[in-house]
């Protein structure tokens, strides 16, 4: 009987996802003690044209992480969409946008030039932007276009399966490899990591008293806390109630707060938006001006709620007004 | 959202002409048609008509619609009609949803055109909306019909009356060892000037006899647990040290006792024994000892009251009892306090002689008072002129901003009486404003302007009356109402002082989780309309534990605070809850614990097993607060979901 | 533009500002049908999603209406309110969304006259904003 094939590939992408699969340990064998990689850019040397080459659905399952940004993301998301069976958005970046997202509060043309032109270890006297097609001299150089807006996966094709985390935890993608590998049922959509927010297994819920107001925001440069208690016990805003858990705490363990790489809640409709809420209900005042003193306390908001999750989130971006 | 299921029935009602002229009903019928999920789109002249009621039943059953639209008048004026009809057509009553096409539509927009695509948005939005009701059950409880009074004092005592009757009993607990409160301690009320105790007895008597009453004096509330119709509260009986069933109230145990204290049932004004009756006629009519000034108690050598007692009353070996009540509903009444004047030292009190409280000069007007009505000098003289400073502590910014609203009756009382007992006397009242409100404050006040020797001053400013000793005489310093300072001398002043919330208000407030306003007294739910419920659920307030008043607003309050239990806690009934609450999925609460603290009505509760909230539905109003809080988006508002709410924002906006 | 008629999306809470809605129409007053009302049972059930959510549908302005300090009839439902929206106003400007597209207004059931001056003025004042251009093509 053949055995199913894996693929995994990324687009725009850190690597942190490809060390999660890494991160495996000796759990890789079993992977591949009943199947075979076929298609891992970063680890073999498979060509775009044998992928092109397999028979649609030909691949068990394929991992795909980071977000679509450029054509060539599009492209190749497409191509492994038609030729495996089951699709999985591995990571924040394929799952709701990762951090790459935050380049949406920007427009294209901000970033190329932040990048190619304002950063001050960039020596570019004549402009250069990358085109996505240009010559030197007799040959035509082609670039893959570069978007206007940073996408999650599905975005561009249906997705079967997502495995949040930034990076995620080693256990999902364990999980969701073996679960395509051992043929189980599972619902479209289905999110490897825990139902319930990550309070629900942090090991500071029992330090959070039921009466957890704030009277200000205190940054993680500003003071030393107390690394037993819950952040948001000490006036520090942690992402953890508005955020899945099944990453394993690591932040929390290394008394850092989270940040929502996990994503949303299954009835959240926009993360950012629900995390807003919960912040502002626990601020202990009823003074207009106090409020607004707290609220310009947290110089970004949009990036603070938003962090991994911008670009599957309602707005998306930053929005063109007329009256901009 | 498609779904087979789903048929939804709209009627767009026509109001007459109201809605009929004011936008084109029929392009919106066929607008709606269009709509998934929508099987049947009726316009029709009148809804609310019996036709058109029967109508809609007789369709339900007959198109077997699942979900009901009405574009009508306003849902706040007939969503209780129509969810009737749904019910009795065998639907769930919350599977209706209203567009307000009249009052928020066709009577605000005179342009027919405008006026049609509104509607049609609005109905679009319904329909939208309804595909994701769900039916609701109004739950109910079994719940104890018994109520807690806390207070024996003139509201508490008419809450207990009114409450008391057949299969329904009354646990009234009060914290002196007599009852009556402050009212039993006055010589006279007005503005009948009727004797207070004529007054107070027949009700007093009532209380100690009626079989639906258990009077537990001497006592205080330690610790409430439960909700509205399950309260369960610890009681602790202080010991009296003397057996209620054979103490007769002779009285020859404080002849004997050789320790005296200061009264302060005369306020201090005399002595009392360490075994006492508070005053003569108090009632009950039993002894008590007061263990922290009781030689024997205090492990000294004196059996005095012992030896004295002809009945063998005495029981030093008496020890405070804890009782338990399972009671339905609670209505405090735990009066008040007086400001105490010697935070100011321009009024001399504590330091010039016969500078007196108002609740002192009552008990010098009583006949069970320190010197048995006789109104004298702490010279033994009868005082010939007499002066009445109100708003102390009351009115001002540094006190008490509010008006205690009785001190002006109180204060013309006494004029009146001590007109009566020392005729030739010249009285003064220094007032700034005089509050006269009700139907016989005005006349009161006349007939005493009208007597000879009394009069009135007005002075600029409450705050600059200053009382200094000259000679023997007390001077009482003023601004008149031009700004000049002037000065009057008096035997005998008599300061009018504020109604505080009572000494203990604070702690009362924590045992039983409602709140205090900023002076400290009981919070009502709403000022207009729900003026002796707390939001607290089942917890009543009345009297003036909920802000000063007179004897007539207190009886009022406790009658009222009365009617609400008696209508809503009927024995043998159970307690039906609103269906309309939060609902907390346990299986998405991560026990963040966010919410809890945010509930107006104590209504979330953190499992510490479980570690998950839920929500109590009986003390659950359903605003949503803790819904649009919860970070998880574990809690669902019932009828409220966010579902329903996003599709209705969908319908909306629908282009 | 001149044909450009904003959509608000207003969420009115079901003891006063709802009540004040039905009272203006009572008194039969005018205002511009471009108001859209949510009902709520308070203003403090008014979840910072849904008003993003209503952007994103093509609303061009919101209003939160609640009972004036004090007044709540859930107590302090509308200080939540109150909270949510200062914070979420200063968020939506990061999103280039101005701060006059998102209102909130106290009024009592009795403030009809109040009511059709907050809902006119905004009409004005987003008619001149223009459109948000939420789904602007962009690739």
């Amino acid at each position: 009987m053949e055995r199913p094939k894996i693929a995994l590939y990324w687009c725009s992408s850190c690597g942190g996802c490809e060390e999660s699969v890494l991160d495996l340990s000796e759990n890789i064998l079993k992977i591949t003690e009943s199947a075979d990689i076929v298609f891992w850019p970063v680890a073999l040397d498979t060509k775009y044209e044998e992928v092109n080459r397999m028979k649609d659905g030909e691949i068990a399952a394929c991992l795909i992480n980071g977000s679509i940004r450029m054509d060539e993301h599009e492209y190749m998301a497409q191509l492994l969409r038609k030729k495996s069976r089951i699709v999985i958005a591995h990571g924040s970046c394929a799952y709701i946008g990762g951090i790459y997202g935050l380049a949406n509060f920007y427009k294209r043309e901000e970033c190329l030039n932040r990048a190619y032109k304002e950063v001050p270890s960039v020596k570019n006297p004549e402009g250069i932007l990358p085109q996505a097609q240009s010559r030197d001299g007799e040959v035509e150089i082609e670039l893959s276009g570069f978007h206007d807006l940073v996408k999650p996966l599905n975005h561009v094709i249906e997705v079967d399966y997502y495995i949040p985390g930034c990076p995620p935890n080693p256990e999902n993608v364990f999980e969701a490899i073996m679960s395509v590998l051992q043929n189980r049922t599972l619902p479209k959509g289905n999110v490897f990591a825990d139902q319930k927010a990550l309070c629900a297994t942090c090991s500071r819920r029992d330090t959070k008293p039921e009466k957890a107001v704030i009277k200000e925001i205190k940054r993680l440069h500003e003071w030393q806390w107390d690394p037993e208690k819950c952040f948001l016990a000490q006036d520090m805003i942690c992402l953890g109630p508005a955020t899945r858990g099944g990453c394993g705490e690591r932040c929390i363990k290394a008394n850092m707060p989270c940040r929502g790489c996990y994503g949303p809640t299954e009835n959240i409709i926009d993360q950012g938006g629900k995390f807003l809420s919960a912040l502002a209900s626990i601020i202990d005042s009823k003074d207009k001006r106090e409020i607004e003193k707290i609220a310009d306390s947290i110089l970004d908001m949009g990036g603070l709620f938003y962090r991994y999750c911008l670009p599957s989130s309602l707005l998306e971006k930053k929005v063109k007004s007329l009256s901009s | 959202m498609k779904d087979e299921k789903i048929r939804i029935g709209v009627y767009i009602c026509e109001c007459g002409p109201n809605i009929k002229e004011a936008m084109d009903v029929n392009e919106i019928a066929e607008f709606i048609r269009g709509f998934e999920n929508v099987v049947l789109t009726k316009p029709f002249h009148l809804l609310c008509s019996e036709e058109g009621k029967t109508l809609i039943e007789k369709d339900i059953k007959e198109y077997q619609l699942t979900n009901i639209v009405l574009a009508a008048c306003s849902p706040k004026e007939h969503e209780i009609t129509f969810r009737k009809v749904l019910r009795n057509a065998g639907l769930n009553p919350f599977l209706l949803q209203i567009a307000n096409i009249r009052e928020q539509c066709a009577w605000v927009i005179k342009d027919k055109a405008l006026a049609t695509q509104k509607a049609k948005a609005m109905i679009a939005a319904a329909v939208k909306r309804v595909a994701y009701h769900e039916p609701l059950e109004t739950k109910e409880i079994q719940c104890h019909s018994d109520v807690l009074v806390v207070g024996a004092g003139v509201a508490g005592i008419s809450a207990a009356l009114t409450l008391a009757q057949k299969n329904r009993k009354v646990y009234l607990v009060e914290k002196l060892p007599c009852i009556g409160g402050k009212v039993a301690r006055y010589e006279k009320v007005f503005p009948s000037l009727e004797c207070a105790s004529c007054v107070l007895d027949p009700l007093l008597d009532e209380v100690l006899h009626n079989e639906h009453i258990e009077l537990i004096a001497f006592s205080e509330i330690e610790e409430v647990l439960g909700f509205y119709g399950n309260f369960i509260v610890k009681v602790r009986k202080k010991a009296r040290f003397v057996d209620s069933t054979t103490c007769i109230g002779c009285g020859a145990c404080s002849e004997a006792c050789p320790v005296k204290i200061k009264n302060e049932y005369n306020e201090g004004l005399d002595n009392r024994k360490a075994i006492y009756i508070p005053y003569p006629g108090a009632l009950p009519h039993v002894a008590v000892i007061d263990g922290k000034h009781c030689l024997h108690l205090q492990g000294k050598e004196c059996n005095a009251c012992q030896d004295a007692c002809p009945f063998g009353s005495i029981r030093y070996e008496d020890t405070d009892q804890i009782q338990e009540l399972e009671v339905g509903a609670i209505v405090l009444a735990t009066g008040f306090d007086i400001f105490d004047p010697k935070k100011v030292s321009r009024y001399g009190y504590g330091k010039i002689k016969n500078v007196y409280t108002s609740l002192e000069f009552e008990r010098l007007l009583n006949s069970t008072g320190p010197t048995e009505g006789k109104i004298l000098l702490k010279n033994g003289q009868p005082p010939k002129r007499i002066g009445l400073i109100h708003c102390v502590g009351s009115r001002t910014k540094k006190y008490h901003e509010y008006c205690s609203g009785i001190c002006c009756m109180y204060s013309l009382k006494f004029s009146h009486l001590i007109k009566e007992q020392l005729p030739d006397s010249s009285i003064t009242e220094f007032y700034s404003d005089f509050c006269l409100p009700g139907r016989e404050s005005q006349s009161f006040f006349k007939k005493l302007a009208d007597k000879k020797g009394v009069n009135f001053i007005q002075v600029k400013n409450i705050d600059s009356v200053e009382l200094k000793k000259k000679d023997n005489t007390i001077l009482v310093k003023y601004r008149d109402i031009n700004g000049k300072i002037k000065g009057r001398s008096f035997d005998l002043v008599i300061l009018s002082v504020a109604l505080e919330a009572a000494r203990n208000a604070r702690e009362l407030a924590e045992i039983f989780d409602i709140s205090q306003d900023k002076d400290g007294f009981f919070l009502e739910e709403h000022t207009n309309i729900a003026p002796v419920s707390t939001s607290v659920g089942g917890i009543f307030i009345a009297g003036c534990a909920h802000g000063p008043k007179d004897i007539q607003g207190a009886v009022a309050e406790g009658q009222a605070a009365a009617g609400r239990i008696l209508s809503k806690l009927i024995p043998g009934e159970k307690l039906s809850l609103e269906p309309i609450t939060a609902e907390v999925d346990e299986d998405l609460c991560s026990g963040c614990k966010t919410c809890i603290s945010l509930c107006p009505y104590k209504a979330l509760t953190y499992d510490q097993k479980k570690k998950t909230v839920s929500v109590n539905e009986v003390l659950c109003r359903g605003c949503g607060i803790c819904v649009a809080t919860c970070p998880g988006a574990a809690i669902k508002a019932r009828h409220f979901t966010d579902k329903q709410i996003v599709a209705e924002i969908k319908g909306l906006l629908q282009r | 533009m001149n044909s450009f008629e904003p959509k608000i999306i207003a969420f009115l809470c079901n003891w006063c500002s709802y009540e004040c809605a039905d009272s203006v129409g009572r008194a039969q007053k005018e205002y511009p049908s471009n108001l859209r009302v949510v009902r709520v049972m308070c203003s403090g059930r008014v979840d910072p999603q849904f008003v993003i959510k209503a952007f994103k549908e093509d609303a061009e302005g919101i209003m939160i209406l609640g009972c004036h300090a004090g007044e709540c009839h859930y107590k302090e439902g509308n200080y939540q309110a109150l909270r949510r929206y200062i914070l979420l106003k200063k968020m939506l400007a990061q999103f280039g969304i101005e701060g006059g597209r998102l209102r909130l207004h106290w009024v009592s059931a009795s403030e009809g006259d109040k009511f059709v001056t907050i809902v006119s003025e905004m009409v004005r004042d987003l008619k001149k904003l223009g459109p948000l251009l939420l789904r602007d093509m962009e690739r």
